[in-house]
């Protein structure tokens, strides 16, 4: 039930109760007399009236008077309680529809924020992947540069000190079992291959 | 007798038992110790033989002298002052020390490749391993066999990449 539906029945009781009171306060208005006959004879009408409409009379309709007005009162009690019920169950359901409404508004609006923090996450997800792939290519690509151009540099050194690693290699190996007489063809023969040198050395002098 | 000295200089050998310059010395000595001994035989009348070393033996007998004779100790004198100051030398460095016998047979191919009255110098260079270093006055050889090998290292290169691939 709308609110002006319950002004309207509030208006009516109020209107019922201005009617009862009018009608008691009639009931208790004194009539002029009259000094005409026919005053008299309202006067003795009026006598008969009060003869008739006496206080026992009056008491009685004001009892049922009161017991009518109760009546009303309760029916329209009763009334406006079913009334306020229904409206109370109408606000329920009127509550109930508009929350619930609210909710799932809210409930979207929540739904797409999270969304939207998901794809952003995603995407910066994405990003850092991207960023951290490209960091180990070129990580990648750095290592095995380096990794190629120290194993250049170790070649080469090992290539330079060759050499002496395989003379250290033989000298260890074998150095204890090579006597200088074993030796001494190969001396002979660098000797041999150098003695133009020496001998051109000898003659210069100190 | 000073020209069968300068006659005896340019025929006199030096045995293989002398190599260096100490044995000369020494044998310059042991000259002069003898020439001593000789004339205080010759005052004493005294016919005990003179006491005379290996090295004095080898040189005298490959040389035919006869070290009592005055003529042939001056002559060898001679020769010996000569050898000390002119007589060329070689440093010789070796991992360890060499024997007589290879020292003998080394000194044989100086003295007739080279220089018949050649001298050595022998030091100890263990690092070396294997083969010797040569000083001569102005140069130096390495006849080493880390030498060897690093005049055959692109031999050895080769050979380790063919090993590789």
């Amino acid at each position: 039930m709308e609110l002006w539906a319950v002004i309207a029945i509030l208006g009516m009781l109020t209107a019922a109760m201005a009617a009862f009171i009018w009608l008691a306060l009639q009931l208790h208005v004194t009539p002029a007399k009259t000094k005409s006959k026919e005053q008299q004879y309202a006067e003795s009408a009026e006598q008969d009236v009060e003869h008739i409409f006496n206080d026992e009379f009056r008491q009685e309709l004001r009892n049922r008077g009161r017991l009518h007005f109760e009546k009303i009162i309760n029916e329209n009690a009763m009334f406006l309680q079913q009334d306020l019920r229904l409206t109370t169950s109408q606000l329920n359901q009127y509550m109930k529809v508009e929350i619930t409404q609210t909710l799932q508004e809210e409930f979207s609006k929540y739904e797409e924020s999270i969304a939207d923090a998901k794809k952003l996450a995603i995407e910066s997800l994405e990003k850092t992947q991207s960023a951290i792939e490209q960091q180990r290519q070129i990580l990648s690509e750095q290592l095995q540069k380096e990794v190629a151009e120290q194993k250049a540099h170790l070649i080469a050194v090992f290539e330079q000190n060759l050499a002496t690693i395989v003379n250290h290699y033989v000298l260890a190996a074998v150095g204890n079992q090579i006597d200088l007489t074993d030796q001494l063809d190969f001396i002979l023969s660098e000797l041999q291959a150098n003695k133009k040198a020496i001998i051109e050395d000898l003659k210069l002098g100190g | 007798m000073m020209a069968r000295a300068t006659l005896t200089e340019k025929e006199l050998v030096l045995p293989l038992s002398v190599v260096s310059r100490a044995d000369v010395g020494q044998l310059t000595r042991e000259l002069e110790a003898l020439e001593s001994a000789v004339r205080r035989a010759t005052a004493s009348k005294d016919d005990k033989p003179l006491p005379t070393s290996r090295l004095l033996d080898d040189i005298s007998a490959q040389n035919k002298l006869n070290l009592l004779q005055p003529a042939d100790r001056a002559a060898l004198k001679t020769f010996l002052a000569m050898i000390s100051s002119k007589a060329p030398l070689l440093h010789f460095s070796f991992s360890s020390d060499p024997s007589p016998r290879f020292l003998a047979k080394l000194l044989t191919w100086l003295r007739t490749e080279i220089d018949d009255k050649v001298l050595l110098h022998i030091g100890l260079e263990p690092a070396l391993g294997a083969g010797c270093v040569l000083r001569t006055t102005n140069r130096y050889f390495d006849f080493s066999l880390r030498q060897h090998f690093e005049k055959q290292g692109e031999m050895l290169l080769s050979t380790l990449r063919e090993k590789a691939e």
